[in-house]
């Protein structure tokens, strides 16, 4: 077994990275009578730096949630080898210093989240006193506190999340594998969660993430990872990955009509009774002039530059409609 | 290891508060007024017969608690988990699968002791109302009653590995029922001759004699279980659960939760 490899630190930070695949492959059993594999991972090779902020993207059924439980010991690979926090996978040494949340975590209905995260720091060793400290920052910082002591059988789907997240950080971990966790929450628990993932950044830990929700990949990760049906396209930083130059421009003008003099050729949709441009960016003081020139005004210049779901829908071979035309900032949650 | 421990207890302290919280030891009120029924209705009889009905009914209902509640929750502590996934954030935690199987075997374990001592104290006072003398004698028919719960425990806890939660009541049941009967498979040549010996003696090996662990009519006849007997019975239903329980964790472990 080879161990990665464990650059210097600089500038007091270890490059060791935090989490290290090399071939992790896994096939699922299919059929009862004739029975077949199918494969669900296939050699993934993958390094999650310290304290980065990697999104694990990918659609529905690519692999994302079977390299997580991989990771956590939930499922058995068929071939490969993993380091987690410089320790082979099978150590329990790892699992002291980092924390997980499920995909839709069912937690104990009969439990509290104050006696959950209790039961959480229990199997982590944590001493009595130190246990209720940590649940009660824990419950604060995800808005919780309030229900603490409600049975969790009256939680809404969204405070499920909010106690699964509390649970994975009971043990202020330095690695968080979190899978799909702004499933299920509405804009403020997104919000909470957002900035509790960048907050662990800051503090230095590091984050692994799965999600299909490309605009949550793209607003918190350092550097994703792409992945389709089982296989690894793409890692990178976003800039990299999605060319982050400005591709062209989008002008919002009023009072001009498509085809105007100056205006032709250039890709024009109708909104209401504005007209929506795409401009190259050396040519908008030309447009400019042709709009004011034909009665019209400027309402607004905003830069579009490729986003996330375009690089996706590009590597999964094809592109959504309109995709190109919205502006970066401007994109749905997917 | 101390640390193994500390997460074995956590995870069984946990399961028998599951375990009362999800009003398990319900079975207690049904047990209270069993007992105050029959002691209303027995003083009729004489003093003698009387004392032995009350003790026969006392640890038949404790028996047939125990099972139900062994079989039932027994077969739902690791599949209920795993069906509702609550048990994935436990195990990427510093806890083994062995650590979590233990533990929720002991906190079942636990919850039966704590329903079967109660029960025994409401048998006592019920002797105590009704002007019989408290017999200690009681405690080696009840104790061989915990070994066979325990192992029944560890039955219900094996198929749920390996079936739906349903289908390992039906095999728990099974085993239970057939074990209790096992001397009749011992006998099984003298009603059908034409069995061959071996499948007698493989059906017989392979099923343990739960009728081992049942000394209610003994006792309540006011018999002396001796010592040794006690603690034969205590190694047979020890190997027989450490087997069992030791199936059910390799199981266990081998298992992906996808």
């Amino acid at each position: 077994m080879v161990q990665p490899e464990v650059g210097p630190a600089v500038g007091g930070a270890s490059r060791e990275p935090a989490l290290v695949t090399k071939g992790l492959s896994k096939s699922y059993r299919t059929g009862h009578i004739i029975q077949g594999r199918r494969p669900a991972l296939v050699d993934l090779d993958l390094e999650v730096r310290r304290g980065e902020i990697l999104g694990y993207v990918g659609p529905n059924g690519s692999g994302k949630t079977t390299t997580l439980k991989l990771l956590t010991g939930l499922l058995r690979p068929d071939r490969g080898e993993a380091w987690v926090l410089g320790e082979p996978l099978a150590s329990r040494a790892w699992r002291f210093r980092a924390g997980y949340l499920p995909e839709h975590p069912y937690l104990y209905d009969y439990l509290t989240p104050l006696e959950y995260l209790d039961y959480a720091g229990r199997l982590f060793g944590l001493a009595r006193d130190k246990r209720r400290q940590r649940s009660r920052e824990l419950l604060a910082l995800v808005g919780l506190e309030r229900s603490a002591t409600l049975p969790m059988r009256r939680f809404s789907k969204g405070m499920l999340q909010r106690a699964g997240l509390a649970q994975a950080l009971v043990n202020d971990p330095e690695l968080l594998i979190l899978d799909e966790p702004m499933s299920g929450l509405d804009p403020i628990g997104r919000r909470l969660v957002r900035d509790l993932i960048l907050r662990q950044r800051q503090a230095g830990k590091t984050v692994l993430f799965s999600t299909h929700i490309l605009s949550d990949a793209e607003t918190l990760s350092d550097r994703v990872a792409v992945l389709r049906a089982g296989r690894l396209l793409k890692v990178g930083a976003l800039g990299e990955l999605l060319r982050l130059d400005v591709t062209h421009l989008e002008v919002l003008a009023a009072g001009v009509e498509p085809g105007a003099p100056g205006l032709e050729g250039l890709r024009a949709e109708r909104v209401g009774d504005r007209l929506r441009l795409e401009v190259e960016e050396g040519s908008l003081g030309r447009v400019v002039t042709a709009i004011e020139t034909a009665g019209g005004r400027v309402l607004g210049v905003q830069p579009v530059r490729r986003t996330l779901e375009d690089y996706f829908f590009e590597e999964m071979g094809g592109a959504p409609a309109g995709a190109a035309a919205r502006g970066a900032g401007a994109w749905g949650e997917g | 290891m101390g640390g193994g421990l500390n997460r074995t207890r956590a995870v069984a302290a946990n399961t028998f508060r599951e375990s009362v919280r999800e009003r398990v030891l319900y079975n207690l009120v049904f047990f209270a007024i069993l007992m105050t029924l029959a002691g209303l209705l027995l003083g009729q009889l004489s003093v003698r017969q009387d004392e032995k009905i009350l003790k026969d009914i006392g640890l038949g209902a404790m028996d047939l608690f125990g099972t139900v509640i062994a079989v039932f929750i027994g077969t739902g502590l690791v599949s209920k988990e795993i069906e509702r996934r609550s048990l994935y954030p436990l195990l990427a935690k510093p806890l083994s699968r062995g650590e979590f199987f233990l533990g929720k075997f002991a906190g079942l374990g636990f919850t039966l002791l704590v329903n079967l001592a109660v029960m025994l104290l409401g048998l006592l006072l019920t002797l105590i109302a009704t002007g019989r003398r408290p017999d200690a004698g009681l405690l080696t028919a009840v104790y061989p009653i915990f070994l066979g719960l325990l192992l029944t425990v560890a039955f219900a806890m094996l198929f749920s590995t390996l079936t739906t939660a349903t289908l390992a009541v039906v095999l728990t049941v099974g085993v239970v029922l057939v074990g209790r009967f096992a001397d009749v498979i011992r006998g099984m040549r003298e009603v059908a001759p034409g069995v061959p010996q071996p499948i007698v003696n493989a059906l017989f090996a392979i099923v343990p004699n739960f009728a081992n662990f049942d000394f209610k009519s003994r006792v309540a006849y006011g018999e002396v279980v001796s010592a040794g007997v006690l603690g034969w019975v205590t190694l047979y239903a020890a190997a027989w659960t450490l087997i069992v329980l030791g199936l059910g964790l390799a199981s266990f472990r081998a298992r992906d939760f996808r």
